[in-house]
């Protein structure tokens, strides 16, 4: 390869005519030839991606060790270690966690099976699409944030409005990506659904539903992180319980330990959520698999 | 001129197609083309890209939703579409593909006979990524063929597979058209495919049928025969192309 490689760089009129003397030893030995700059990234780093946090890791040890970060700004890790055994042992974070966990799990199941059945309804027929569509756009362009005052008026400051906030958070995403992934669904499987005069039932279970996954699959990504999103706010806001409520709490009384461990929560929840997606979707989809390989 | 027509369709007639016009917006695709394709029959469609073959073929297939036309049009209700393509959904198993919209385990066995026809047994739980584009165009023609069709329409099956493939690909389908014995209006734009496969070759041009040929050469179709030689200048002088002498050897 290396020698076909040097043949063809011998041909290229850009040599100089000093370099040109060399031509023939160089097609000779191969690997000496002079290779272009690269303008790509290059191969990865081995755990490239842990680096970035694991720096700044480190930096918050040993700021908090040398004593250049003051504790009231920002806790040092042993301190939120140890504020973590003490809330587990209290069962205050156990607590706080299954009610967060269980708004969230219901808003986004209720969000889930809403923003799927309009998806599919906006995405078969014209009809659906008139009265779906533009709705679902206009409750797109405010924000989630903006309706909890009427949200408030409406079901009171109640586990209702919590869990009908998220829902209509994770509306959106849904909705989107299920209904442009069936827009977007090859028109010839369509024509081939035709000619092999397949019902409406058959049509819609075996291609249109498993044609859209991939866009809900996506949606579903975006609907996990909006969702603790969502939950955050409603915690904080009229809240008596969670772990949003927890970390409003510990403001108030300054902290910060407190804080943290909410937010680590909050961290590993969100990984680990998106992490479960990704399983499913490498589980459900994998046909696609066979392209990558 | 109704009357008349429907004499003419015999029990036989698998295709009967009289002054049959497709229009898209002031472009006349099709201007009036009649043809009848008896049971059986292997007819193929030359001609130049443009000619209205594909357009003919969606009318046949009833594919045109949303194209005008007039003309008067029978096909049987089981017909099956070989697109170029071999269009097979890829979230689906090679099994499920063959069986779409197929009820029950009578469907099932049908299935996985007619994958052991294209000779693809045993390939039933693979994805249709896994397979080469030969193999993928052979698991169409099973998709097809399980709903034993009386008329089969083939958009330039082969048009994407290469040359070795293609070959195969004919001795295939000339077999499982032998055994079958559906009606086959085949699309091509290969001189030589439609003449080593068809009985009938026809060739479209601006929309009208201006050549309806028969072949009557023996079964193993040899290109070196002076016959398959002449018949080839002819269609190829119909297409508009000068062949620079005869090259029959």
């Amino acid at each position: 390869m290396a020698t076909i490689w040097d043949a063809v760089e011998v041909k290229t009129p850009r040599q100089s005519s000093r370099e040109t003397i060399h031509t023939v030893p160089s097609v000779a030995r191969p690997g000496v030839s002079r290779r272009r700059r690269r303008l790509g990234p290059g191969p990865a780093i081995p755990f490239g991606l842990q680096i970035g946090p694991a720096l700044l890791v480190l930096l918050w040890v040993t700021g908090s060790a040398l004593g250049w970060i003051d504790p009231r700004i920002l806790s040092a890790p042993w301190t939120v270690v140890e504020a973590f055994g003490r809330l587990i042992e209290q069962g205050r974070l156990q607590d706080n966690f299954v009610t967060s966990a269980t708004r969230a799990l219901l808003g986004l199941g209720i969000g889930l099976v809403i923003g799927t059945v309009l998806a599919v309804i906006a995405g078969l027929s014209r009809i659906g699409e008139a009265l779906i569509d533009g709705p679902v756009q206009i409750k797109r362009a405010i924000p989630t944030l903006a309706l909890i005052p009427l949200l408030i008026l409406w079901f009171g400051i109640g586990e209702g409005m919590k869990v009908t906030t998220i829902a209509l958070a994770v509306i959106i995403p849904i909705y989107i990506h299920t209904h442009n992934a069936l827009r977007g669904i090859d028109s010839r499987y369509v024509e081939l659904a035709e000619t092999l005069g397949m019902s409406q039932k058959d049509f819609i279970l075996q291609v249109v539903l498993p044609g859209a996954l991939p866009g809900f699959l996506l949606g579903l990504r975006f609907a996990v992180t909006l969702c603790w999103v969502s939950l955050v706010v409603v915690e904080q806001i009229n809240a008596t319980s969670g772990l949003g409520y927890m970390i409003d709490l510990a403001r108030n009384y300054g902290q910060t330990d407190v804080i943290l461990v909410g937010l680590v929560v909050y961290v590993l929840l969100g990984l680990v959520s998106d992490g479960l997606v990704r399983l499913l979707e490498r589980r459900v989809l994998s046909w696609r698999r066979t392209l990558a390989n | 001129m109704a009357p008349h027509a429907s004499q003419l369709k015999s029990a036989t007639k698998t295709v009967h197609v009289r002054n049959l016009v497709r229009r898209f917006a002031a472009k006349t695709i099709l201007d009036g083309v009649d043809l009848d394709i008896e049971e059986g029959q292997f007819v193929a469609l030359l001609g130049r890209s443009g000619s209205g073959k594909s357009t003919f073929l969606k009318a046949l297939a009833g594919l045109d939703h949303d194209v005008e036309g007039t003309g008067t049009l029978d096909t049987p209700e089981n017909l099956s579409v070989v697109f170029q393509d071999a269009r097979l959904l890829p979230w689906r198993t090679v099994i499920q593909n063959v069986t779409l919209g197929l009820p029950g385990a009578a469907g099932q066995e049908a299935g996985r006979k007619a994958l052991a026809e294209v000779g693809l047994e045993g390939r039933e739980a693979a994805w249709p990524n896994q397979l080469s584009g030969g193999e993928q165009q052979r698991v169409a023609l099973a998709r097809s063929l399980v709903r034993q069709p009386s008329l089969l329409l083939a958009d330039e099956p082969f048009g994407a597979l290469d040359a070795l493939t293609r070959l195969k690909m004919h001795d295939l389908l000339r077999e499982l058209c032998a055994r079958h014995r559906p009606a086959v209006l085949l699309v091509t734009h290969d001189v030589d495919e439609a003449i080593s496969l068809a009985d009938r070759i026809l060739v479209l041009d601006e929309g009208r049928l201006i050549e309806d040929l028969r072949v009557d050469l023996p079964a193993p179709r040899d290109h070196g025969d002076p016959r398959f030689a002449s018949i080839r200048t002819q269609l190829l002088s119909r297409l508009g192309v000068e062949t620079p002498g005869r090259r029959a050897a």
